[in-house]
């Protein structure tokens, strides 16, 4: 049984249609990374999870519980869900402790006991000796682990996070990053991370769902996502693809700029192909080579660089690992090393 | 804040029910025992509140009164209709007091209330009696003015261009200007207002105001009561720069009005107020007004605040004071002309 | 907790009432008591001005004095919001992006002219230069008066520009005349102009200044025709005619803040204002609020102790104490009943804005020209009919509510709108339900902004008179009806340690008012303010 289980919601926002038809689960344990552009709907669903909007149609249960469907709404104070908005969202007149505490029952609990969730939650975010301090103190970044310190201390069944990291720089962003994926994977929290940032869903989550116009197109793992996108527009949602025009033949060959139109069969699709930048290896020139471009540019990322070549007036980037020894104008001979993702047009 | 602490609330919720219950309590004497008496009174603090003192002290009754201006307490006693808290009203001048009775809002008082008070200064039904008189004079800076007008209709010199000072607002320039309409016509007062309004007065809030402004120099007449210069006098601790003056015998500027009270039909204390109004009708009381407050006593043959005429020997002209509850038509008047 | 419903089979008709609808509907039922409330003064009005004959009526509006009057009071408008604007937007940015010593004490003398009545000055005034009145006289001390919330509406929004766009404004080669009208006005507009509308108000109600001075403007119209008193319904068409003028100033002060962007996201952290420190920028300032100081807080103190130790009567200590105890509580009642009252309006327009909400903010916003003389009389209407009531203490506390509300509830408005939406869906999912989120979230945040307004109804409560004549109870005297009952200019040494006393305590609460908030975490909301 899944921790959370999303049948076909549907959610309105005044006459605007957020979510569509939207459907999604996520087991016990699983970090899932919300995927999208902005306006796609990510907040909303949050939110709608949260119980901070009724959807119009469809069912969320959370484990065995149904907590929303048609008349059926849980409301969101009865939920038992974490939730750390975009901006933090700390309240501004208590401590930092009190925040903690804030949503702990005080009925379930006795005082000490809560004094020592407190101290637990500030170790596990990094934050001893910060009690009490008071939230416009903290910078972004000791926000974002407070908020998250403050969800977690409920002990809730499922983690809604709004793009926490979004403020931060991107230093500081990987390491208070890392430092979150750890603290949930360790209380082996259910949790939901919304982020537009493609390295980071794919470096965080057990599963990516990728979210467009209030519908979840793809979900599965990052491998999955990367490699089988179902679409150009999901393989660029996932990293740095290339789209190139393409024809498949009768033959069952793919005629595309690296490989170029030899045999006489007869074209039955024309579409694009989707090849990820660093599929394509190049090596030094050579006059048996099937291929050649010429380096137009070349971008350093220390670790590695993306390398434009020119091939027959289309412009071709690779990805290439540090060190090299290729220079600009330099004329390569190109090979593509992986699947040929072919979408016909249609 | 302190609204979060419950018990603040409730401490504050019961100091407030408590303090509007207190403040706010009528006093509710049997029919026979009365112990307190409500006035509304248009007269000052300052002048009458040594009358109402003595009356307590003889009397054994409290009085709450409720200072203001005479207008503004009568528009406050119309407002208030059947449900007015007032006993007696003692009004500034027979204007407002007339409005209370064409609303009906006065009774009736017996014959033997008052009854040195001579008819022409009570009103017709007795709803009302006058208990002292003020005349309208004017008011004028001697160093400036040689030659005294004889009549209101000089007012309308260019001579007096900017220089003369009135108070539409007061109750006494409209008690004036209801005797003009009486005596004269509504025609003739709309002229004659016009034509005043059109020499550029001053207007004054108060018929003080017009004396100190000639004091100051700042016009050189103006129209107010008898007493205003002793009073300013008396205010300012020196004599002021002006003096006092009476037109023509006859001549409607020398009106004669009176200040008085009455009953109000609400009250369940008929017969105290009637007391009280017996005391400011008394001999005694009425001399005390003469010396203490420089006004006019109505009994026949009294004798005159200082420096001034008896009442009989001012010239005044022949107006039924009843007449003078026709305010609302004056306003009506003042209003279109432009000075209200 | 709650039961799981899975394994039953799942029915359509399974109905389940909404926690949230009943507590709207009770929400829209309280907001719309106080609505009729706040109407009561207006159906007076509609009622008296009813018993005219329509052709009377169209006579009255239309006649030479009325459009004269008319006239005098747009003027005086207009000149003193163009006034205080200038130099309170001036100061305000002069205290906001300039370095200057002892910023945080310069600011306290240009908000204490809140404490000191309109008559207060001018009888000050009067008595500093004999002969002081007329036109001119009445803008300057009603610009005076209202300089402190041009002040604290402008430094309100200066604390929400971005400091960042004002610096990269500065790379891009603007001035600090032209950084200020592109980049710093149209966010502070807003403010500006709801400070501006309050200014506006309380010039169109004032009654003391205006008086004395011999202008005449509607307000003082409408009293003189109310002293006249057997013409009400002509006062009552008067009034009407400036709840209309009232309500065009409402109205175009909406549309200047819909021009202005509102939306603001607080940020965790404000950034920091590199402060100019040209030298005759310093100076002015200095010079300008000095000068005001001296104008607005050192003559008529002086004029007033002067006056209080000249005083040749013996002064009364036991009646000033009795009088001062009277006024605080009753203005101090006054004030929680305003927030009583105002905190329906304030729950529902810090949710969606609603049509029904939109409006009745309105209405009390408009109501907030009412003379006192037309509320005070529309209470001695109806109140009279009311037995043990009418006089009290309560119903003239009632009335300082009904007469200020506006103030209270506009702070409530902005400082409940204020609170952030991530704040209150936090504690949402913490387990708190609606009320408790009100109750624990909400109102602390807000606590510091709805203070303020509490005490700006307090303070206006304190000096408040024409309303407080009619409705106090016989015998109960405030400071305010003890000071104005002195009557002339030359018995003003009898006023003065009444007048004295009236500054002084109103003084206090000001300051507090006045003191900037050293962590911005209270929002100071200004738009609220106004004294009659």
């Amino acid at each position: 049984m899944n921790a959370l289980e999303l049948s076909h919601l549907k959610v309105l926002l005044g006459n605007k249609v957020v979510l569509d038809d939207l459907s999604f689960s996520l087991a016990q344990g699983q970090i899932a990374a919300l995927l999208g552009p902005s306006g796609c709907g990510k907040t909303t669903l949050l939110r709608s999870i949260a119980g901070l909007i009724r959807p119009s149609e469809g069912q969320i249960r959370f484990g065995k519980q149904l907590v929303s469907f048609s008349s059926i709404h849980l409301p969101a104070h009865k939920r038992k869900i974490g939730y750390v908005p975009q901006e933090g969202a700390l309240f501004p007149h208590l401590t930092i402790s009190e925040n903690i505490a804030f949503g702990i029952n005080r009925n379930e609990f006795t005082k000490d006991q809560i004094r020592q969730i407190m101290k637990e939650m500030l170790a596990l975010t990094g934050m001893e000796g910060y009690g009490d301090r008071l939230p416009h103190q903290l910078s972004g970044g000791q926000q974002t682990r407070i908020a998250l310190a403050r969800a977690l201390a409920i002990k809730p069944s499922i983690v809604l996070l709004d793009e926490p990291f979004s403020a931060l720089d991107a230093e500081l962003r990987a390491e208070l990053r890392t430092d979150v994926i750890k603290l949930l994977r360790s209380q082996n929290t259910t949790a939901i991370l919304v982020t537009h940032d493609r390295e980071e869903s794919l470096v965080s989550a057990d599963v990516i769902a990728l979210m467009r116009d209030g519908k979840i197109l793809q979900s599965g793992t990052p491998e999955e996502v990367y490699s089988s996108p179902i679409s150009p527009n999901i393989a660029t949602s996932t990293g740095d693809a290339l789209i190139l025009q393409a024809v498949e033949l009768a033959d069952g060959t793919t005629n595309y700029v690296l490989n170029p139109n030899k045999s006489l069969a007869k074209s039955l699709n024309t579409g694009h192909i989707v090849i990820r930048p660093e599929e394509i290896k190049i090596k030094r020139f050579t006059t048996d080579s099937l291929i050649s471009g010429c380096i137009i540019n070349i971008d350093y990322y220390g670790h590695d660089a993306m390398v434009s070549i020119d091939i027959a007036n289309e412009h071709i980037q690779v990805r290439i690992p540090a060190p090299f020894d290729f220079a600009v104008g330099e004329e390569v001979a190109l090979e593509h090393v992986g699947p040929l993702r072919f979408f016909a047009n249609n | 804040m302190k609204i979060r602490s419950k018990s603040t609330f409730a401490l504050l919720a019961l100091g407030t029910i408590s303090l509007g219950l207190l403040s706010g309590c009528s006093s509710s004497d049997q029919a026979s025992e009365v112990t307190e008496l409500t006035v509304y009174s248009g007269r000052s603090e300052e002048f009458i509140a040594p009358f109402f003192a003595q009356w307590e002290e003889e009397s054994g009754i409290k009085l709450n009164i409720r200072y203001g201006d005479s207008a503004e307490l009568s528009a406050q006693i119309l407002e208030e209709g059947d449900n007015s808290p007032a006993d007696l009203f003692l009004s500034q001048d027979a204007g407002s007091l007339g409005a209370i009775a064409d609303a009906g809002l006065f009774t009736s008082l017996p014959a033997d209330v008052a009854k040195e008070i001579p008819a022409i200064y009570t009103a017709e039904d007795r709803n009302w009696v006058g208990i002292t008189a003020r005349a309208r004079v004017f008011a004028y800076s001697p160093d400036r003015i040689k030659e005294l007008p004889q009549s209101v209709n000089d007012l309308t010199n260019p001579k007096y261009k900017n220089q003369l000072g009135i108070a539409p607002t007061n109750a006494s320039f409209q008690a004036f200007i209801t005797a003009l309409i009486e005596s004269k016509g509504r025609d003739f007062a709309k002229n004659w207002l016009t034509q005043v309004e059109a020499n550029g007065p001053k207007i004054y809030p108060k018929n003080s105001a017009i004396v100190e402004a000639i004091d100051s120099g700042e016009i050189s007449i103006g129209l107010v009561n008898h007493y205003y210069v002793w009073e300013v006098s008396k205010a300012l601790g020196r004599p002021v720069k002006a003096k006092i003056g009476f037109f023509a015998a006859g001549d409607i500027g020398n009106l004669i009005n009176v200040s008085g009270a009455g009953v109000l039909k609400s009250s369940s204390k008929a017969q105290a107020a009637q007391d009280l109004i017996n005391y400011f009708t008394s001999s005694a009381t009425q001399q005390k007004f003469v010396s203490d407050t420089h006004e006019y006593s109505l009994f026949a043959g009294a004798a005159a605040p200082a420096d001034l005429p008896k009442l009989t020997a001012i010239g005044a002209p022949s107006i039924d004071l009843k007449t003078l509850s026709k305010v609302k038509a004056t306003q009506e008047l003042l209003i279109e002309v432009g000075l209200l | 907790m709650s039961t799981t419903i899975a394994d039953r089979p799942l029915s359509p008709a399974l109905k389940q009432p909404s926690p949230r609808s009943g507590w709207k509907f009770a929400l829209n039922v309280a907001v719309g008591v106080v609505a009729a409330l706040s109407l009561i003064p207006f159906i007076y009005l509609l009622v008296r001005a009813g018993d005219k004959p329509l052709s009377e009526i169209t006579d009255l509006l239309l006649r030479k004095k009325t459009l004269e009057v008319l006239g005098t009071t747009a003027a005086l408008i207009s000149c003193v919001v163009a006034l205080t604007v200038s130099f309170g937007v001036a100061i305000a940015s002069g205290l906001h992006f300039i370095a200057l010593p002892f910023r945080r004490l310069l600011l306290i003398p240009t908000v204490l002219p809140l404490a000191i009545p309109s008559y207060v000055f001018t009888y000050t005034w009067i008595a500093f230069i004999p002969n002081f009145s007329g036109f001119a006289a009445a803008v300057f001390i009603l610009a005076l008066s209202t300089l402190p919330y041009i002040i604290l509406a402008t430094l309100s929004g200066l604390r929400r520009v971005d400091n960042a766009q004002i610096e990269v404004a500065r790379s891009l080669g603007l001035n600090y005349r032209k950084t200020f009208q592109r980049v710093i006005w149209p966010q502070i507009r807003g403010h500006v102009s709801a400070g501006a509308l309050l200014v506006g108000l309380y010039t169109m109600s004032d009654f003391g200044a205006v008086s004395l001075l011999n202008v005449e403007t509607l307000t003082v119209s409408i009293q003189n025709m109310y002293r006249a008193s057997y013409d009400r319904s002509a006062a009552a068409v008067i009034s009407l005619l400036l709840i209309t003028f009232s309500a065009l100033f409402v109205i175009s002060d909406e549309a200047i803040k819909k021009r202005s962007s509102q939306g603001e996201i607080i940020k965790a952290q404000s950034s920091r204002i590199s402060l100019i420190r040209r030298t005759y920028l310093r100076v002015s300032v200095i010079l300008t609020i000095a000068i005001f100081t001296v104008v607005a807080i050192l003559i008529p103190f002086t004029v007033l102790l002067t006056r209080f130790f000249t005083n040749p009567v013996a002064l009364d200590w036991f009646d000033l104490a009795r009088v001062t105890f009277a006024t605080i509580s009753v203005a101090a009642i006054g004030a929680l009943i305003a927030l009583i009252l105002s905190a329906p309006l304030g729950l529902l327009q810090s949710g969606k804005i609603t049509a029904f909400g939109s409006a009745t903010n309105k209405i009390v916003v408009i109501a907030h020209a009412l003379p006192g003389v037309v509320v005070g009389l529309a209470l001695v209407s109806i109140g009279s009919k009311l037995g043990f009531l009418y006089q009290s203490v309560f119903l003239l506390a009632f009335a300082y509510a009904l007469l200020f509300l506006a103030k209270s509830v506009t702070s409530m408005t902005s400082s409940l709108a204020r609170v952030p939406s991530g704040v209150k869906d936090v504690a949402s999912t913490l387990g708190l339900n609606q009320l408790s989120v009100i109750r624990k979230v909400v109102i602390p945040i807000a606590a510091p902004g709805i203070t303020t307004g509490t005490i700006l109804v307090f303070l206006s409560a304190m000096k408040e008179l024409p309303a407080t004549l009619m409705l106090r109870p016989t015998g109960f005297e405030t400071l305010a009806t003890q000071i104005w009952s002195s009557g002339s200019i030359n018995r003003f040494n009898e006023a003065a340690p009444y007048a004295l006393i009236l500054v002084l305590v109103a003084a206090l609460p000001t300051f507090f008012i006045s003191r900037p908030d050293q962590d911005d975490r209270a929002y100071i909301d200004s738009s609220s303010g106004g004294e009659k």
